[in-house]
């Protein structure tokens, strides 16, 4: 029992830790050939100041993006070609969202919160390696670039500002 | 300088008058053409490709050697792993750069490029830079000692031959002009000639053997010769010969002629001293050459004036009084103007007082400055108290002057002894332009690259300047880009700082505070567009 509370200590201790410090998504694993509701979760601004816009670039084998809008922020998509077309639901898609903004919102330092798509991971995609979201944390003129990807072998926690990833696990 | 009022006493036909006027002409015209070259100071090396401690997939083609302002190799070495040296014969020289081909594919291991190129001021400068092929390995042995027979030689060569220049042609000056009709110490000061004669060609050589790094073997070599008469100190030899000739030939030719060859000698002897040397090579050059040449000529008048003025008295030879006057009526303004030159240029050459203790050149310049309190105070002792009754006649006091002026001309041949030792010792002068000299470093990674340079390359408040590059050389426009020092053995936080652009091209970070020297980290990160960030590392080494 002691083992499992000072387990669950420290996975909570570690977890906070890691939220705390950096953007990351709530579900942190995913299989290929499915359909991902991505939850950005959004804990601080940019050094004490309010968060007004949040961007997330949308990798590459990833479509069928659905931002869902926010009251008080202005919701955009940029679109634009995908590297290959990719089959979604016997049909080829070789466009789409490539960019979701939320911008012209006002998030101050102290509060949380949470910005959400839905999105189609294509079975084209590695399943057990990680899909990375970079995402702009902007602060009016100030900005927090979460778009660090670890290159091979490196340590993820080496990084100061790392992009939100998920794992991809194999098709279902 | 106006040649005309003593020229008219001696020369009693114009055809002589030409002639003593044709060689002043030579002399100033020499002087003029050892002085045009371009801000002389030494050379320092600013960058290198391989960079020091760089680690290599594979051999270069060719390695370059980037300088602070032109240079001509010397010696060029690579030691390979084993120790074997390989003369590296075949380079360009571009302006600042020096392209050296690389002669054979080099094995695995880290190898040692040994430099040796001498800088405008005629002093040769040396280093070596480190690289690996595949893995370092344990560096050769390169030994960078000090060869001391040579060293010896040069410093012998040195001091006789200012004690020809000063001594010799000084003397043959004080015989003409100042001692009426007497003859005492002509030998001596022939003697001085005929030392300075010898000592100023074989100076050369042995300028050639330390330029090439070259034992005292090798000395008759002509490859050393040609080396000795390229650099500065050439000029310097060349004018020494021609005026040492003319004092030799001012003693031994007719009586008439004697006074504008000792005079042009003189002149000569100043020219000579500003063609070459740390003090004619500092800034600003209009200043510090004609200080070299007033002072040259000032210690030519005092120092060659000791021993025929020392001797007659001795003798109580005929003119001897009338040989005292002239002297310490002339010796007054001339060593003042010789001391005003000395000071400044010390002050040039110095800068700081901490200097003075703290470098080689300065604690030099101590002991040359106690042994001319000794002098001064001698020399004044000699002008004020004794003068005037050796004037009048006093024997006894014309003895004691006669000592006096003995350990005056052995003290001058001390403080003769000291100048030549600073020939092995930069100025305090140089060695500041050396540490502000930037040091850079080339980051580069397959989707970027930099060129980092640092100004100063010391520790303390310094500027840096990046020139961003895709990593294939072309053109990036970078959105943004940060500089980030760091120093993991030191226990620093690494220090980052965001660059802006001034519209050359270039990324800055001013105002940047380096707190310590050593090897530093510096990762630039390059904002390539908004979700991309490039972030490139390398070791920089920053100066004490």
């Amino acid at each position: 029992m002691i083992k499992y509370l000072l387990a669950a200590g420290a996975l909570l201790v570690l977890g906070t830790n890691a939220a705390l410090a950096h953007i990351t998504l709530e579900t942190q694993e995913a299989a290929v050939g499915s359909t991902y509701k991505a939850v950005l979760r959004v804990p601080h601004g940019c050094d004490g100041k309010a968060t007004t816009a949040v961007r997330v670039q949308i990798p590459e084998g990833v479509i069928a993006v659905k931002p869902m809008p926010k009251p008080g922020w202005t919701l955009q998509t940029k679109k634009g070609k995908y590297e290959k077309s990719y089959q979604l639901y016997g049909q080829a898609v070789a466009d789409g969202v490539k960019e979701v903004d939320w911008s012209g919102g006002n998030l101050p330092d102290e509060f949380y919160d949470e910005f959400v798509f839905r999105a189609t991971l294509t079975a084209d995609l590695p399943a057990g390696q990680k899909l990375y979201f970079p995402v702009v944390q902007e602060c009016g003129d100030a900005a927090a670039r979460w778009i660090e990807i670890p290159a091979a072998g490196q340590d993820k926690d080496a990084l100061e500002t790392p992009a939100p990833g998920i794992k991809l696990t194999p098709k279902r | 300088m106006n040649p005309t009022s003593p020229l008219q006493r001696t020369a009693r036909t114009g055809k002589r008058f030409g002639w003593a006027g044709g060689l002043f002409a030579v002399l100033m015209a020499l002087i003029v053409m050892a002085s045009t070259g371009q801000a002389f100071a030494h050379a320092a090396l600013i960058k290198t490709d391989p960079a020091d401690g760089a680690v290599l997939a594979q051999a270069p083609a060719r390695f370059s050697l980037i300088f602070s302002e032109p240079v001509s190799p010397l010696v060029l070495t690579l030691v390979t792993p084993d120790g074997t040296p390989i003369p590296l014969t075949s380079f360009r020289l571009s302006d600042q750069t020096v392209e050296i081909d690389n002669p054979q594919t080099l094995k695995s291991g880290t190898h040692v490029l040994s430099w040796r190129v001498i800088s405008a001021d005629g002093h040769p400068v040396g280093g070596s830079l480190l690289f690996s092929i595949g893995a370092p390995s344990e560096p050769p042995a390169v030994s960078e000692a000090i060869d001391w027979p040579l060293r010896s030689a040069i410093w012998i060569g040195k001091v006789v031959l200012y004690a020809g220049l000063f001594l010799g042609i000084g003397g043959a000056f004080a015989l003409a002009w100042l001692a009426g009709g007497g003859r005492a110490g002509q030998c001596f000061v022939a003697g001085a000639i005929l030392c300075g004669l010898l000592a100023a060609p074989l100076s050369l050589g042995l300028q050639g053997l330390d330029a090439l790094g070259a034992p005292l073997s090798h000395l008759a070599q002509p490859v050393v010769w040609r080396t000795g008469v390229g650099t500065s100190f050439g000029w310097t030899v060349l004018i020494a010969l021609i005026a040492l000739g003319l004092g030799l030939l001012s003693l031994a030719g007719p009586r008439a002629v004697a006074r504008p060859l000792a005079l042009a000698g003189l002149v000569g002897v100043g020219a000579a001293l500003a063609a070459s040397g740390h003090a004619s090579a500092a800034e600003p050059q209009w200043l510090t050459r004609p200080l070299v040449f007033v002072h040259g000529v000032g210690i030519a008048f005092w120092a060659g004036a000791l021993v025929p003025l020392g001797l007659a008295l001795k003798r109580q030879a005929a003119g001897a009084v009338e040989f005292l006057r002239r002297f310490s009526w002339a010796i007054v303004p001339v060593v003042a103007l010789l001391a005003a030159a000395g000071i400044v240029l010390a002050v040039i050459q110095v800068q700081t007082p901490s200097a003075l203790v703290d470098t080689a050149y300065g604690r030099l310049l101590l002991v040359k400055l106690a042994l001319l309190v000794f002098l001064f105070t001698l020399a004044g002792v000699n002008r004020w108290k004794l003068t005037a009754s050796a004037e009048a006649g006093a024997t006894e006091v014309q003895r004691r002057l006669t000592r006096s002026v003995g350990v005056e001309v052995l003290i001058v041949l001390a403080i003769f002894g000291v100048a030549a030792g600073w020939r092995f010792t930069p100025p305090p002068r140089a060695l500041a332009i050396a540490a502000a000299q930037p040091v850079s470093v080339h980051v580069h990674a397959l989707q970027a690259m930099a060129d980092l340079s640092i100004t100063p390359g010391h520790a303390g408040p310094v500027a840096a300047s990046m020139i961003i590059m895709s990593g294939d050389f072309g053109p990036l426009d970078a959105k943004e880009v940060t500089l980030v020092l760091s120093k993991p053995d030191s226990g620093i936080e690494p220090l980052k700082r965001a660059a802006t652009r001034p519209g050359d091209g270039s990324w800055r970070v001013d105002n940047l505070i380096i707190p310590v020297p050593g090897r530093w980290m510096v990762r630039i990160d390059i904002l390539v567009s908004d979700f991309d960030m490039v972030k490139i590392e390398a070791p920089i080494d920053i100066r004490p």
